[in-house]
């Protein structure tokens, strides 16, 4: 089945799955989504580059959403609660939100680790959307 | 520099108004406005209006739509959307229009009619090179109301607030709407009616997030000399109007973005554009949050109270739950918050909410906000919220 990235170049399943946006050559500051500029408005340089973020990072917050969000979001009938999550990637100095998978809301703590995964968003006439989701992990964050 | 003074406004009821176009509604309070400033429509000397976007090409230039259905007289006329924060744009562009000794009168107009349910974007171009953001957070699944969920679990986790104090607020503000006459939502709610609302984006439920309505409201600002010409009394003065955005490292992720950049070397707080507006209002006032008897903020979610309450500098951070305990936000209390009802009681419409904020304290520093007067008032601050970090706050005084 033919498969689109819910956004071209956010993310990569190999050699492992992660997030991927941009970095300044001068200042170090990660943007995501990859920005064509960098945001820091003290850094004169503006040259960046594509990078990696790393695979898990720590859980800043979550919450389910109890009521199906509006088109372009395609929801299941009957409609079942998603967990949205923010994800904090300590080295890069970033937080970034996604759906929770492979764990219920139920068991989540402030702080534990969470792992990028790549994943099916759904499916319609056309083929599937991916795109990147955060699950628990064993063990620490990368810092 | 001219001060500038309230001289008359207008609003209309809050609710769902399928009979009555939004045009209709704007030409309402614009009028009363005009008339409530002792003036007649021909005397306007300009006009900012909200451009709002769910009304189409006509809607994104609501004023001189509003304009040629009332009678065109060819005056400068601008149409502005800052989002949430509209309404105290145009709040912040007519003030300049008259400090700078431009205009002796500006008339400001914020009429909307929202979609039910989640805000949905807006529609964009098919064929740029990539899909905004927008359609992104959307494909994600993430509603407003869930951004600002995941700021209050922050905060309960840092704080230990509870969700019964989310559900309070809602108990006070219900309480203020529902001697408010023009409130869509006149009903006093119980903690536990609060509490057994359906869970929205959680903590979140539903009666601890503002609906979205059908609004408007207008206000019409005047140089000191024209509201002396005019018998403006008493002269509610706008003693400070300020604009503020965003500044890089605030840890707020912003509606509709996937991510906050927030690394150590970074300094700037959450809500770091509604911060600064408060303290550029405070400065440009010469007063303090201390001084203030009254204060309309932009009560989007119960989340929104505990963090403004901050944010503007009430208390604080994580003291907000005590003014609520201690019962000093309820109307008698210290420092009444949201007397109006707030936005928990009149719900959004997103180009009118901050003039319906300036229309509520002018009345209550004329006396005239009937069983919900905060007594002996004479200065308060108003502030919104604006999506995408955009935030203006306004300090009244008489």
């Amino acid at each position: 089945m033919k498969q689109t990235p819910v956004l071209e170049g956010a993310f990569v399943s190999d050699p492992e799955p992660v997030l991927v946006g941009s970095r300044c050559r001068s200042c170090e500051t990660v943007a995501f989504p990859a920005s064509f500029t960098c945001p820091n408005p003290r850094c004169a340089r503006k040259d960046v580059v594509a990078t990696s973020l790393s695979r898990t990072g720590r859980l800043a917050s979550w919450t389910t959403v109890h009521f199906p969000p509006p088109p372009p979001f395609v929801a299941p009938d009957p409609f079942v609660p998603i967990t949205v999550v923010e994800v904090e990637f300590v080295s890069e100095g970033i937080q970034v939100v996604g759906p929770l998978v492979g764990a219920s809301a139920e068991g989540l703590r402030m702080g534990m680790a969470m792992e990028t995964v790549v994943e099916v968003y759904y499916s319609d006439d056309s083929g599937e959307v991916i795109g990147w989701k955060f699950r628990p992990t064993e063990g620490d964050a990368d810092e | 520099m001219s001060d500038v003074i309230v001289a008359g406004v207008g609003l209309h009821p809050w609710g769902k108004f399928p009979e009555k176009s939004w045009v209709e509604m704007g030409a309402d309070v614009a009028l009363d406005a005009v008339s409530d400033a002792g003036m007649e429509w021909t005397d306007v000397e300009a006009m900012v209006s909200g451009a709002m976007q769910w009304g189409g090409s006509t809607g994104m230039r609501s004023g001189n739509t509003i304009a040629a259905a009332l009678g065109e007289t060819g005056v400068p006329i601008a149409n502005i959307n800052n989002a949430c924060a509209s309404g105290g744009s145009l709040m912040r562009a007519a003030y300049a229009m008259i400090t700078s000794g431009m205009h002796d009168s500006v008339l400001v107009i914020g009429t909307d009619k929202s979609p039910k349910g989640y805000f949905p974007s807006v529609p964009v171009l098919a064929d740029e090179p990539r899909p905004p953001v927008d359609m992104v957070r959307w494909q994600v699944g993430v509603p407003n109301p869930a951004y600002w969920a995941l700021e209050m679990r922050k905060r309960m986790e840092a704080y230990g607030s509870t969700e019964e104090h989310l559900a309070q607020v809602k108990v006070k503000n219900s309480r203020h709407g529902s001697l408010n006459p023009y409130a869509r939502y006149q009903k006093a709610f119980t903690l536990e009616q609060v509490l057994s609302s359906p869970m929205v984006c959680d903590p979140l439920r539903l009666l601890e997030i503002c609906a979205t309505s059908d609004g408007a409201a207008a206000v019409v600002l005047v140089s000191e000399k024209k509201a002396r010409r005019l018998g403006v009394n008493p002269p509610v003065k706008v003693a400070a109007c300020s604009l503020a955005s965003g500044e890089f490292g605030d840890p707020t992720i912003r509606i509709p973005l996937l991510a906050a950049t927030s690394d150590g070397a970074a300094t700037a707080p959450l809500l770091s554009e509604s911060r600064l507006a408060a303290q550029m209002a405070y400065e440009q006032a010469g007063l303090g949050p201390e001084d203030m008897d009254f204060v309309e903020l932009p009560d989007n979610s119960s989340w929104h109270e505990l963090q403004y309450l901050e944010t503007m500098g009430f208390c604080g951070e994580g003291e907000a739950e005590k003014l609520l305990d201690a019962g000093e936000t309820a109307l008698g209390g210290r420092l009444p918050v949201c007397p109006s009802g707030g936005f928990s009681s009149f719900g959004e419409a997103t180009m009118a909410q901050g003039i319906l904020q300036i229309v509520e304290v002018t009345w209550q520093l004329r006396g005239t906000a009937g069983t919900r007067q905060v007594e002996g008032a004479r200065k308060a601050i108003t502030e919104v919220y604006g999506a995408q970090a955009n935030n203006s706050a306004c300090v009244l005084t008489t």
